[in-house]
């Protein structure tokens, strides 16, 4: 399949990465692991008249970690460098393990941290060949006024389905965007827009360039839970992340904290997990965090032969997992989650 | 838009102007002739085009060919060294886990990135390894035998 034609630009440093994308707009498009750019640009979903490589960037392949300020991880850090770290084996082992769920090892080494939260959404109507698209009319996400999903919806419905953004939900992780004005720190929560046709809010001229996570609680753990066919190329069906952190290492839960991928137009973070707080974490809690969660979701049939209903109804079972699963792997004083 | 780059090819150095929009894979098979390194979905989806970037497993049909500058790449022309093959290879025909071929350049630098990094792996930890690499002809069984032989040493 060959690629459109593009001008290549590889800017040496942030700030200048900054003014090529602004001042091209929509002409230009960033490119940092390539895993998911490169389909978009041989099927011709995109077609940008100039790529504009961050690859050459500086410090922005580091992982560092302090003990007030946590976890700090360039966006261009590939997925199995984060994985391999031993300071997030140690501190954050579900991200670890988050990570070596993303794709297959070719992916997760070309993919990058940054790129990954900034996954664009998918739609089976949207992620076909060029020679399929034709037999209907354009969608939203294609620039078109329909949604082959949803009849007669007004926007686009094309689901989220990144690995690690519900992971880094439940860390409360922060990301720091820069563009050609300055810098600012948001957290994750505020950084997907809830829309299928641009899933973030990052707007031409801006750059993700640094992912935060807060230093892991005591007596906490958690768990990743990715429902998938293969076990290689795809991506997850559902996915289940749960934090929870206990008051010591008796029953009563201190924080929890839940997000679901591949349900929605953007990551779900459960809301209310709040009212677990102060209680003790029994089945019959559980159980309601469980029907939280299946309220949230809402998968639609566009990314794979399994029924929304059947998605929907795991959502329940997969929580009910990733909480036993989480309470199995709470750490002790040490900060381990 | 063209531009000369240089590549490091299994220890050799090359200068070639290529297009900005080539990938690897299309630079490799069609510029320099190493055409062991297999065009399969030519969508991320195969691994038949895996080569080894800096000690890393990448697909090279989704990697532009200018962005490799400077980086250290083997493909399966150069895992065998001074006409000795290599014991991944020779585990490979001694085990039958060849059949039609297609996918066994992609499976064997895998498994070469894991045995590098992993000497002795489990055998979920090869199947992990080679996920990302799609064979229709031998299920899988005699490649896993294979890269399993030469991490007990039974194959050098």
């Amino acid at each position: 399949m060959k690629l459109p034609e593009f001008e290549y630009v590889e800017p040496k440093t942030v700030r200048k990465a900054c003014q090529l994308l602004k001042e091209h707009g929509d002409k230009a498009h960033a490119i940092a692991g390539g895993t998911d750019l490169m389909m978009a640009l041989k099927n011709r979903l995109k077609v940008p008249e100039m790529l504009v490589d961050l690859g050459k960037l500086p410090h922005l392949n580091r992982i560092s970690y302090a003990d007030k300020e946590g976890l700090k991880v360039g966006a261009l850090v590939s997925l199995r460098q984060l994985a391999g770290s031993a300071v997030v084996k140690e501190k954050y082992p579900i991200l670890s393990r988050a990570a070596l769920d993303v794709g297959n090892v070719q992916l997760q080494a070309m993919g990058t941290l940054g790129g990954n939260l900034c996954q664009d959404s998918l739609c089976l109507y949207y992620n076909r060949s060029s020679m399929l698209r034709q037999m209907l009319k354009p969608c939203h996400k294609l620039g078109g006024d329909v949604c082959h999903v949803v009849s007669r919806s007004k926007t686009c419905w094309a689901t989220y389905s990144g690995d690690i953004a519900p992971v880094m939900l439940v860390f409360q992780a922060k990301v720091k965007i820069v563009d050609p004005e300055g810098e600012k720190i948001i957290p994750l929560n505020k950084f997907y827009s809830g829309d299928g046709k641009r899933p973030n809010i990052i707007k031409p001229g801006q750059i993700l360039t640094e992912i935060q996570v807060p230093v892991p609680s005591p007596y906490s753990g958690g768990a990743y839970l990715k429902l998938r066919l293969r076990k290689t190329i795809d991506y997850p069906l559902l996915g289940v992340a749960v934090n929870l952190t206990m008051e010591s290492a008796g029953e009563i839960c201190k924080h929890a904290a839940l997000a679901l991928t591949a349900v929605e137009r953007a990551p779900v973070l459960i809301e209310e997990t709040g009212e677990f707080e102060g209680k003790k974490l029994n089945g019959e809690a559980i159980e309601k965090l469980a029907e939280a969660a299946y309220r949230h979701a809402h998968p639609l049939n566009n990314i794979c032969e399994l029924t929304p209903q059947y998605r929907k109804d795991l959502v329940k079972v997969y929580v009910k997992l990733a909480v036993q699963q989480a309470l199995q792997r709470l750490t002790k004083g040490g900060g381990v989650a | 838009m063209k531009r000369v780059i240089t590549l490091h090819i299994n220890g050799e150095t090359f200068e070639l102007l290529v297009k900005t929009n080539e990938t690897l894979l299309d630079v490799l098979r069609e510029k320099l002739g190493l055409i062991g390194t297999k065009r399969g979905c030519d969508s991320g989806a195969c691994g038949a085009c895996t080569v080894i970037i800096d000690g890393e497993p990448v697909l090279s049909c989704m990697t532009l060919a200018v962005r490799c500058q400077n980086h250290s790449i083997m493909t399966i022309e150069g895992l065998s060294q001074n006409g000795q093959l290599h014991p991944l290879q020779k585990s490979a025909i001694e085990h039958d886990a060849v059949q039609c071929g297609f996918c066994a350049p992609g499976w064997l630098l895998s498994a070469k990135v894991l045995l590098d990094n992993n000497p002795r792996p489990t055998l979920d930890e090869v199947r992990t390894a080679i996920a990302g690499n799609l064979c229709r002809c031998t299920g899988y069984r005699k490649i896993e035998e294979s890269i399993l032989a030469v991490a007990d040493g039974k194959v050098k």
